[in-house]
């Protein structure tokens, strides 16, 4: 199965993991205290969120922690921000149009 | 008005936010009548909407089309119209049709959302497109990449033409 980061932000337990460690680095144990699913299932998360290149392992003495690789979040932005460009280009369009149309409607009152 | 606002809620849909200085019946005219709408659903700048039949009534079928101004490439969409609620919802199927722009953008129809909702004199609209399957969802990203990766370039030579 292809993973990739749309993938890892599909799930609410995966974007709350990212969020935490955007912050910094933490070990599994420390990330499994956040939450009220098992450990294994966080575990399994972390692996998922791996295999999606948004966060890799650090080995630091005898632990292991999970660091966020944020130029791989980025390009979600990027493709969000893409998005939004071309959506606001047809709406700022509208504002123009509804000024418009709510100036015709003020003169057909006074009428 | 704040811009547009897109985000995914899920693995295969888009969600766009963005609210209107206009009550909401203006807003559902524009979205529902096609002269008003071929006004302001032109897109990227550099094309015309050339196309825009719509029989926005439930089970009628709508016609958009794109142009480009420089070399007559187009594009489209085509659905039909599942559920109406005057001045609150509407959704409708989106089939791409890739004409000789080439671009595959999947084969499914997906399904578009759209609901408005008025506090105040201002109309927030939501718009969301979910995809038949994540496949089709990320063959759009793709398309979006590229497209945006155009329209920068485009930028950039507009700048530079300006130095």
């Amino acid at each position: 199965m292809r993973r990739d980061v749309f993938q890892a932000i599909a799930d609410p337990t995966r974007r709350a993991i990212i969020a935490l460690i955007a912050l910094q680095a933490m070990t599994p144990n420390a990330i499994a205290e956040h939450f009220e699913a098992s450990r294994q299932a966080v575990s399994k998360h972390l692996r998922i969120l791996t295999e999606c290149e948004l966060v890799t392992q650090e080995q630091k003495g005898r632990e292991i922690y999970y660091r966020l690789e944020i130029d791989k979040m980025k390009e979600i932005d990027k493709w969000l921000e893409q998005v939004q460009e071309i959506w606001e280009g047809n709406f700022k369009r509208l504002d123009a149009l509804l000024a418009e149309l709510k100036q015709q409607e003020k003169q057909e009152r006074k009428k | 008005m704040k811009p547009a606002k897109a985000s995914l809620p899920s693995d295969t849909e888009v969600l766009v936010k963005r609210s209107f200085d206009a009550p909401v019946k203006l807003v559902w005219r524009a979205y529902m009548e096609p002269d008003l709408m071929r006004r302001w659903c032109s897109g990227v700048p550099g094309w015309s909407m050339p196309v825009c039949e719509m029989d926005m009534r439930v089970g009628g079928k709508y016609r958009w089309r794109w142009r480009s101004d420089e070399n007559g490439q187009e594009f489209g969409f085509t659905g039909e119209v599942l559920e109406v609620v005057p001045h609150a919802r509407i959704v409708h199927t989106q089939i791409y049709d890739p004409g000789d722009l080439g671009i595959s953008m999947g084969s499914e129809p997906s399904i578009v959302t759209v609901t408005f909702q008025e506090a105040g004199g201002i109309t927030n609209m939501t718009t969301t497109i979910k995809f038949a399957s994540k496949a089709d969802r990320d063959e759009a990203f793709a398309t979006g990449m590229t497209d945006g990766m155009e329209m920068s370039y485009k930028r950039l030579d507009g700048v530079l033409a300006e130095v």
